[in-house]
């Protein structure tokens, strides 16, 4: 791995420290547990800074770290009952009131994407947030298209009701 | 674009999903705003080489962590390989203990999607062979009534650990893990972990341990059947 790469991946939190705590948030619905998730992330990114690809979009290697973290902390809760994350039915909710084009609160929205599972909240924030195709968004969570397809829907449904 | 153009009605539907996910898009770069950057900057590990820090993350231990890495990664189809960390046991347990409580975070769902075809399994196969010293390659890596998902790296107190991953029909894990550690030649042996069955052996500086949701017997006969491949 050359200096250079290595510096890419030292550069590569600092530069999307907001889209992996909003990632993280999304995922956990818990404000300092993003925030944790996070520095797990960065440290993990920099401990296996050999395993990235120079050339690759190394946002996207951060996010499948932090995926791959918070899905171990699922897992680890059968063993923690009572002392894990706790889910907050407001942690996505924006603190301002920005309206947004069709005259919904961003606040609104939030708090309705907030009542979706995780597999749809994150797939929602991947596509229509992060920017990820619909294919690139099937490989990133293991799941097929139609999968990715539906989960969508979902959010547009939720997002129907509101107006 | 061209068929966008060309179809009004695939156009229509085009733009009523941009309006209808616009809102969405919009919601959620408000978060951006509101993330602790400061925290989260001065979080940030300081400059210089993080070696096997201490650290868990809310009560997970970090060969957790590495385990998870290594799931998303192959899952994401990102990676051939990926390097992680078993040497957290702080010399109390032996490398037996480290494999089997990772491989109980594995689940049916961990490997099964996995499907390489045959110049993934080669190059998988032929990445990890190069690691621990040894010719791998998708025919001496068959085994009856399993099929191979993947082959990555880890490592243990230093040593690069190569792991085959199958799964049977129903996508339980089966791992042939070989660790690189120049012990000397020792007979299989076996053993039972929760309800995990170990067959392990040593041969040319490398010691081999199979692990899995089969029988002792099945583990021992697949250890007869690798010492012939390996």
């Amino acid at each position: 791995m050359s200096e250079a790469s290595r510096r890419e991946v030292r550069a590569g939190p600092e530069s999307s420290l907001a889209r992996l705590w909003r990632y993280a948030l999304v995922l956990s619905k818990a404000r300092d547990a993003a925030a944790d998730l996070v520095q797990a992330t960065c440290l993990l990114a920099i401990e296996c800074a050999d395993q990235f690809v120079p050339g690759t979009r190394i946002d996207r290697w951060l996010f499948a770290i932090l995926r791959s973290i918070w899905l171990n902390e699922i897992r680890s809760q059968r063993i923690r009952e009572g002392g894990g994350f706790v889910d907050a039915e407001d942690a996505l909710i924006s603190d301002g009131a920005r309206e947004l084009e069709t005259n919904i609160t961003a606040s609104t929205v939030l708090r309705a994407i907030g009542g979706l599972s995780q597999t749809k909240r994150e797939t929602i924030l991947l596509v229509y947030a992060e920017g990820y195709s619909y294919a690139e968004a099937a490989a990133a969570l293991g799941v097929p298209i139609g999968t990715i397809m539906r989960r969508l829907a979902a959010g547009r449904a939720a997002l129907a009701k509101l107006k | 674009m061209a068929r966008l153009a060309a179809d009004e009605g695939l156009r229509e539907r085009y733009e009523e999903l941009c309006q209808t996910s616009a809102p969405l898009a919009a919601s959620f770069d408000v978060l951006l705003e509101q993330a602790p950057l400061t925290r989260l900057r001065n979080a940030l590990p300081a400059k210089g080489l993080i070696r096997r820090p201490p650290w868990r993350f809310t009560g997970i231990a970090f060969r957790e962590l590495a385990a998870g890495l290594v799931i998303g990664v192959l899952a994401a189809g990102a990676a051939i390989w990926a390097a992680s960390t078993f040497g957290l046991l702080d010399g109390r347990e032996d490398w037996r203990t480290a494999i089997a409580e990772y491989t109980h975070l594995y689940t049916n769902e961990t490997f099964s999607p996995l499907k390489p075809d045959a110049a993934q399994q080669a190059a998988e196969l032929n990445a990890v062979g190069a690691m621990v010293g040894a010719k791998l390659t998708p025919e001496n890596a068959t085994l009856p009534d399993l099929r191979f998902a993947s082959a990555f790296m880890l490592s243990y107190v230093g040593s690069p650990m190569g792991v085959r991953a199958y799964v049977d029909r129903s996508g339980a894990p089966v791992l042939l893990c070989i660790l690189a550690n120049g012990a000397p030649d020792a007979p299989t042996q076996s053993e039972r972990r929760g309800d995990l069955p170990l067959a392990w052996w040593s041969r040319n500086g490398r010691s081999h341990l199979i692990i899995g949701h089969v029988s002792e017997e099945q583990a021992g006969a697949l250890a007869q059947m690798i010492k012939k491949q390996v």
